[in-house]
């Protein structure tokens, strides 16, 4: 249905069907003048014929000084071109890539500064006359807004994950304590042995490379812990949803441990890639994993076992699965689960859920449990393959 | 009677080995064991020294394996190694009677002192359990009248008197008396006194 300029202009008559109201120029004016968004109007070429005052204010301009001028001049230079392309194309094929659509386009106001706007230009036949009618609103304050808001969710998925290290830190200390342990083990060995003489070389070189085996098994083991807490951008980048999984595992494993927890992990065989921002997937893995331990922290410790599990579900949704053996997910608790400061553990402040939840969505994904037939619950974190 | 013996038993194969090594600087014996389990499976009667063990390990913990060590009446004295955060569960090994634990990380020389205060402890004790065990072997030998001037005579009680009181002859009394001496290898009377409280000492 692709249409000339003509009848598109027939068209919006059309659609206008109210009784006819004669405006005087005046009247017109003080109409256009009254509008909260940015009015301009020009030619078929561009030209600026009238502008209104939130216009004028907007950039800066005073109509009187503007008219005849390019409506370039309230645009910034690579949206300039592109606006030029889109509006040669529209008069040439009538395909719609701006008319009748709003954009958000990047405005310059006369001091040079450049803002975001809401740009949607439509059309009107004024004595035979084409002219294109621009409706601008300033998207300045909502941008800063979002911007905000953004940041403030990862400032709190941030804290929420320094939060997790600081509660695994007894978990962490243990575990880099076996390496030292193992070091200064080896260390002292080969101080005696070196003063026992020659014949015990081959036990001191052993000895010596597995000092450098165990040193560099803490300083992975730091590295984890680092990567985790590091505070960064925020962003969704192409990953291996299983080394996504293998990188935050050790971390897992750790707290497994400390808590005398078996946990078993089962991937399947072709986990695809997906766009995701990969901390925060694993924050949320993390956090499950450390629920889970948590909810069997009163239970014998022959029947603590954690089972996480991942696989796809359909072609296109993976699905992460962290199945405890615990008490399961009472009526009461299930009410407030993912608001965020409701929390049934001792320490904690509640809101692991609550942002794993957001993180989630954010991922056009899905977070929830169900409780399992005979012991304990099951959480389970469903990601797109395609995210939007 | 074997070696004595470092009987190492925990999870993580690193801190395992380069226990077993730091022993063989030293010129102790070791074994080292992966799990409480393989430790069980393989455990001897003849074994002596003592026994180093983890707190913390997946499957049976460090604290079961000695509470089940402690109802088995298997006596090694064991030297708990703990981590950070472990010490209520020290104290609690302790009460069930572990010989002592350390905290890791330690100095080696903390761990070898503790060790060698093991072993010593351990070898003190078994001579003493090998003592108890021939003098009750030599007791058993006693007939029942023998029995009971023993438990006379050790009590102080003069012959005279023991022979009123079990009702039999001065003669006889002297005679049960002297094979009572015979028997267990007794040269005084004060010696017997001391075998007679060495018996009845529980552990």
């Amino acid at each position: 249905m692709s249409t000339g300029p003509d009848s598109v202009a027939t068209e919006h008559r059309q659609a206008a069907s109210l009784p006819d109201v004669d405006f005087s120029a005046a009247e017109f004016d003080a109409l256009l003048n009254a509008a909260v968004d940015g009015i301009i109007v020009t030619d078929r070429d561009g030209h600026i014929l009238r502008m209104n005052s939130a216009a004028e204010t907007m950039f800066g301009l005073a109509a009187a000084d503007v008219a005849g001028q390019s409506i370039e001049i309230i645009m910034n230079t690579s949206d300039a071109r592109a606006h030029d392309r889109y509006m040669d194309n529209y008069m040439r094929t009538g395909e719609r890539k701006i008319i009748g659509i709003g954009r958000e386009v990047v405005a310059r106001h006369s001091d040079g500064r450049e803002f975001p706007v809401d740009l949607a230009i439509g059309e009107a036949r004024v004595k035979n006359e084409l002219r294109f009618v621009g409706l601008i609103r300033d998207l300045t304050e909502q941008k800063l807004a979002e911007e905000e808001a953004l940041r403030q969710r990862e400032q709190m998925n941030h804290v929420s994950r320094l939060t997790t290290m600081g509660e695994m830190a007894a978990a962490m200390a243990h575990e880099l304590n076996q390496p030292l342990s193992a070091i200064s083990n080896y260390t002292a060995a080969c101080t005696r042995l070196l003063d026992q003489g020659d014949e015990n070389r081959r036990d001191v070189d052993m000895a010596l490379e597995q000092i450098s085996v165990q040193a560099y098994r803490a300083a992975e083991i730091i590295q984890r812990m680092r990567d985790f807490a590091r505070s960064r951008e925020s962003g969704r980048r192409p990953v291996e949803i299983r080394d996504l999984i293998l990188a935050v595992l050790p971390l897992a494993r750790m707290d497994a441990r400390a808590n005398h927890v078996d946990l078993r992990i089962r991937l399947e065989k072709d986990l695809p890639t997906i766009n995701a921002d990969e901390i925060q997937i694993q924050q949320v893995l993390l956090n499950l994993v450390r629920n889970g331990i948590d909810a069997m922290k009163d239970m014998d410790e022959k029947s603590r076992r954690l089972d996480l599990r991942v696989w796809m579900e359909d072609a296109t949704h993976i699905w992460i699965g962290v199945t405890d053996r615990g008490h399961g997910v009472s009526e009461q608790a299930a009410e407030k689960l993912f608001a965020p400061f409701f929390t049934t553990k001792d320490s904690g402040m509640g809101l692991g859920l609550a942002i794993s939840r957001s993180i989630a969505t954010a991922h056009g994904g899905k977070l929830s449990y169900f409780n399992n037939p005979v012991v304990g619950a099951t959480f389970f974190l469903i990601l797109p393959t395609k995210a939007d | 009677m074997a070696q004595a013996t470092v009987f190492v038993i925990d999870d993580d194969q690193a801190v395992r080995d380069s226990l077993g090594m730091l022993l063989r600087s030293m010129k102790i014996d070791s074994q080292l064991f992966a799990s409480a389990q393989e430790f069980l499976d393989a455990y001897d009667a003849e074994w002596n020294g003592c026994i180093v063990l983890d707190i913390r390990m997946p499957g049976m913990s460090g604290m079961e394996l000695h509470r089940h060590l402690v109802d088995q009446q298997l006596s090694m004295p064991v030297i708990f190694v703990t981590g950070h955060g472990d010490v209520p569960m020290a104290v609690e090994a302790m009460h069930n009677g572990a010989f002592d634990f350390i905290q890791k990380p330690y100095r080696d020389q903390d761990l070898l002192d503790r060790i060698n205060q093991a072993m010593s402890w351990d070898e003190a004790h078994r001579s003493e359990e090998d003592r108890k065990r021939s003098l009750q072997e030599c007791y058993e030998t006693l007939t029942p009248r023998e029995r009971e001037v023993m438990e006379c005579v050790v009590r102080g009680l003069a012959n005279k008197v023991i022979a009123m009181d079990l009702d039999l002859s001065q003669r006889t009394v002297e005679i049960h008396r002297a094979r009572v001496m015979e028997k267990m290898c007794a040269r005084s009377l004060a010696e017997l006194v001391r075998m007679s409280m060495l018996m009845q000492q529980t552990d």
